[in-house]
């Protein structure tokens, strides 16, 4: 896996794929696995699949009721997006060159399936020693190639970002609520900022 | 690309009182305290990821994305946005279809 890039920003705009056939597979293969998951997404606020939790996440920590409302408004349109972001990579998996808008697709798509995988392996922020015999070793490894495939193809992408609007660096508002410990926390399996 | 957070509002809390010329009794028009639209650390998404998302939805240079990102990372959360609930929550949203754990929160 290391060595030559995979993912380069293009002359003519977006990027071009230096992806081999084995790892194209291992894309279409995972798209095959977790794809069909948002098929069964339901509309409106009832849960969905927990694989999917990460997918669709909480707006409204601490209001129950605002967060039904929310997720009545928003859910139809979430799910839709994350099936168009992978339908892009589906669409466009032995592509060599990628449009800037297929490209930031192609980003959404490997997230999703990270966030997913993620979900699945129960990832945390502690670096995990997986055993060649264990059963999740297949899903680690994609999860690692992934991740690896999406770092090369943000930085190919930051190039194309627009220089930053004016004054946007002056609207950031200060956080109210102090250095954590104290104030609003997360325990991250839960629900943010309900302790 | 919106920039949403662009126009910096939200910092205006108070109308300055309206003093009606007939004498009326005078009022004082209190708007809705802004809301903050926060990101919280997550063990999954990649940091560089993260100052992306920033720098594409809320037209942050790439060190102020980078600034939020570590806060995120070493703070547990950072405050990327704020404004009306409506656009909070648009702002929401739009973290949301990127994959990114944000909640908005109205202070006090």
């Amino acid at each position: 896996m290391i060595g030559r890039r995979r993912v380069v920003r293009s002359r003519r705009g977006g990027v071009e794929l230096r992806i081999p056939a084995e790892e194209r597979a291992l894309l279409a293969s995972l798209l095959g696995e977790i794809g069909h998951l948002l098929d069964g997404v339901p509309e409106g606020a009832s849960a969905v699949d927990p694989l999917l939790a990460r997918l669709f996440p909480v707006a409204y920590a601490r209001d129950a009721d605002a967060e039904r409302s929310y997720e009545e408004v928003v859910r139809a349109e979430l799910a839709g997006h994350h099936r168009e972001v992978l339908a892009v990579l589906a669409r466009t998996s032995e592509a060599t060159h990628l449009s800037d808008a297929d490209a930031d697709a192609w980003l959404g798509a490997l997230n999703d399936l990270r966030l997913v995988l993620g979900t699945a392996l129960e990832v945390t922020e502690q670096p995990r020693d997986v055993a060649p015999d264990d059963p999740e070793l297949g899903r680690w490894v994609s999860y690692t190639y992934l991740s690896y495939l999406q770092g090369e193809l943000v930085e190919a992408m930051s190039g194309s970002l627009p220089p930053p609007a004016p004054g946007a660096d002056e609207g950031v508002p200060d956080d109210p609520w102090g250095e954590p410990p104290g104030g609003l926390r997360w325990d991250g399996t839960d629900r943010p900022g309900v302790t | 690309m919106t920039v949403a957070a662009a126009a910096g509002g939200g910092t205006q809390v108070e109308q300055a009182p309206t003093v009606e010329a007939d004498d009326e009794p005078s009022e004082t028009f209190v708007t809705e305290s802004p809301w903050l639209v926060v990101v919280w650390n997550d063990p999954v998404n990649l940091m560089t990821y993260v100052t992306y998302v920033l720098q594409k939805l809320f037209g942050y240079s790439r060190e102020r994305a980078t600034t939020l990102m570590l806060d995120v990372h070493n703070k547990g959360r950072a405050v990327v946005s704020s404004g009306p609930r409506e656009r909070a929550e648009n702002d929401v949203s739009r973290l949301h279809r990127h994959g990114l754990w944000a909640t908005l929160e109205q202070p006090g």
